[in-house]
């Protein structure tokens, strides 16, 4: 990489002398398109829902479209929240998490027709599935919303379009391995393993009672942590050191930190059920492993926070485009982790249960953290696979203040807007219009960071696709040896 | 860490062991709850759910109002679920043992209702609250939106229907 900005341009661009694509490269060209553009389609659709769902949310008499069937916010709030992870997180990282492991291990994919077929039917179960959503055919338990049909239809999908990163690891050719590896091939083993279990006991064979709440909770954090989260963890720890050109700090942790997030992540589910009617001691154990979460936590930092913090890696970063958002995500991580582990204690929590802390806490993991990591990694693979360059750098700056603004303005009015009424529903005697009313100026400042988010969404879009539409690159020109 | 296997096998316990442990064991925990009286001879409670409040549910979950509203009410001590009025107990595992499916919610953009159905007084409170000043107006009919769809109707039933103001074995009612 080089570090220069030439003529003004973003960074994102191949170093010289292998601007040609790889060979490798070449091969997954086709499917990673078709992954990216659909989880850019995906995220616009998500936010212009979004905008609409913060406004409706916003007024107890109704939003703008109060008396509206389809509009109402219980569809709209399901649809955003299933468009942004099944659309955008999924989509994004399938076509992420296949580029990094061929990079890393050398493979061809020799199938990517079949990578494609998944990524078809991925969409189209998903579009499917959101059009039952609006049409008020959900399930009522998030993001497993859609009627149970579409799931073992997504399953398959995911098989066919999310395992290519296992296969690459298997056939790689050297023995070593790098934790970025380790990352994703946990998030694509770890992921239809949950789903297929959680959509057994959710929605084909229900669990009796409030095992149903249990297993949820249980996917829930399995899907954040393990496919975000360890997906986005596996991106940063390839591009801080790839970008920075120099090796990760405090790199032999790196191990420790991928088996205690593996073995914590999965039982942290019942830290959102606190004060519920389940067990205490299910209770316990979700606290228990929320605070064990933070070894990873702290080791994470240790990899990424210290990589930037030495020989001046953090201007070194705030002048990559990359390496902007990825670090930015890296900060959202390690607050992510602490804000978890503190507010899973029951004092804490059963202040800020119920209230909007809980979405901040989710906004930080999958916005702050996975998607400002995921708009990183397109500014540098991007113009490898494409052959171009990114056409505007007024766009790039447009898109990562509006993003990084944006994530700021939601994830702050949704946890401290959150804490706020939390301590006011504590005190009985404040009825609740009261704290609805007070909460209303977080409600306008999340107003605005929808429409700021929306802004980031659609400069990146044109950006991007102005990108591909004008690449001269033919499939076949890694084809050179 | 080099070895395929050895990287799956892990990954698989890390996902099935909590599985097992989280879900499977609280199945078998709380599988078998069931109607009960709180005293010997007592009457069984949760009530069986009407028909017409299996319908309301249907409708509930469709107009995706778990979205804003809860139906669970925390022990006394976290929170003020008890103080504000949303019930008189906290909530336990076997008033849901009834249920087909389990609403328990996460978010109160709205009050909880675990109890909604002991704290409306009238059929008209009920229609009144669903209606939401007017954002909800689509289920209803005539120039005052005083005619309620079979929709409405179904829902007010199902809303009727949550109340746990009974004495179970694991939580009694204070006399």
């Amino acid at each position: 990489m080089t570090q220069e900005n030439r003529s003004g341009r973003p960074q994102g661009r191949p170093p010289e002398g292998d601007s040609r694509l790889s060979r490798t490269e070449a091969q997954l060209r086709g499917p990673f398109l078709l992954f990216f553009i659909s989880a850019v389609i995906w995220l616009l659709a998500a936010s212009v829902l979004g905008v609409i769902a913060t406004l409706q949310q916003g007024s107890l008499a109704g939003g703008p479209f109060r008396g509206c069937e389809i509009l109402t916010y219980g569809h709209l709030a399901a649809a955003q929240h299933n468009l942004f992870v099944y659309g955008w997180g999924f989509n994004a990282f399938f076509a992420l998490n296949l580029w990094l492991l061929s990079q890393l291990g050398r493979f061809e994919l020799r199938n990517d027709w079949l990578a494609s077929l998944g990524g078809a039917v991925w969409n189209v179960a998903l579009t499917y599935g959101v059009i039952q959503i609006f049409a008020g055919n959900q399930t009522g338990f998030g993001l497993l919303e859609f009627p149970r049909e579409v799931g073992p239809v997504l399953a398959v999908a995911f098989l066919l379009a999310g395992f290519w990163p296992i296969v690459a690891f298997a056939r790689r050719p050297t023995g070593h391995t790098f934790a970025s590896q380790w990352f994703v091939v946990g998030a694509s083993f770890a992921f239809p393993l949950t789903y297929l279990l959680a959509q057994l006991l959710v929605l084909w064979q229900p669990a009796s009672g409030v095992v149903q709440a249990i297993a949820h909770s249980w996917f829930i954090s399995n899907l954040l942590l393990l496919w975000f989260g360890a997906s986005a963890l596996a991106a940063v720890y390839y591009f801080l050191p790839k970008v920075l050109g120099r090796t990760i700090s405090g790199y032999y942790l790196a191990p420790v930190g991928f088996w205690t997030f593996f073995l914590f992540a999965s039982w942290t589910g019942p830290s959102a059920l606190i004060g519920a009617p389940v067990p205490l001691w299910l209770q316990s154990v979700g606290v228990v492993a929320g605070a064990m979460l933070m070894v990873p936590v702290i080791i994470t930092a240790i990899n990424f926070l210290g990589t930037l913090s030495s020989e001046g890696g953090w201007s070194r970063a705030w002048n990559d485009t990359t390496l902007r958002f990825v670090s930015f995500g890296a900060v959202a991580f390690t607050l992510f982790g602490v804000l978890n582990a503190v507010f899973g204690f029951r004092g804490y929590n059963a202040v800020v249960r119920f209230t909007s802390f809980a979405a901040g806490q989710e906004q930080l993991l999958t916005y702050a953290f996975a998607t400002m990591v995921l708009f990183g990694a397109a500014y540098f693979v991007l113009p490898r696979l494409t052959g171009s360059l990114w056409p505007s750098a007024k766009l790039v700056h447009v898109h990562f203040w509006a993003t990084a603004l944006g994530a700021v303005v939601s994830s702050v009015a949704l946890l401290v807007g959150g804490y706020e009424s939390g301590k006011q529903l504590a005190d009985a005697s404040i009825s609740f219009q009261q704290v609805a009313k007070a909460g209303s100026a977080w409600n306008l400042a999340l107003n605005v960071s929808a429409v700021l988010l929306l802004v980031g969404h659609v400069a990146f879009a044109l950006n991007a696709f102005g990108m591909i539409l004008k690449s001269s690159a033919p499939a076949s020109a890694g084809r050179h040896d | 860490m080099k070895n395929l296997n050895t990287l799956l096998a892990g990954i698989f316990l890390a996902v099935a062991l909590p599985f097992g442990a989280l879900v499977i064991s609280s199945q078998v925990q709380l599988g078998s709850l069931g109607r009960a009286p709180a005293e010997d001879g007592g009457p069984l409670f949760p009530s069986r759910e009407p028909g017409l409040a299996i319908q309301g549910r249907a409708v509930y979950v469709s107009l995706g109002c778990v979205s804003c509203h809860t139906q669970q009410v925390r022990p006394a001590g976290q929170g003020s679920d008890i103080a504000r009025g949303y019930g008189t107990r906290p909530s336990v595992a076997r008033d849901y043992s009834q249920q087909k499916q389990v609403l328990l919610g996460d978010r109160r953009i709205g009050p909880d209702l675990a109890n909604f159905g002991a704290r409306a007084k009238t059929l008209d409170a009920v229609h009144a609250a669903i209606q939401h000043n007017g954002q909800f107006a689509f289920l209803y009919a005539g120039a005052k939106n005083e005619v309620a769809s079979e929709r409405a109707v179904a829902l007010a039933a199902y809303l009727q229907s949550l109340r746990q103001d009974y004495s179970s074995p694991e939580a009694k009612l204070k006399q």
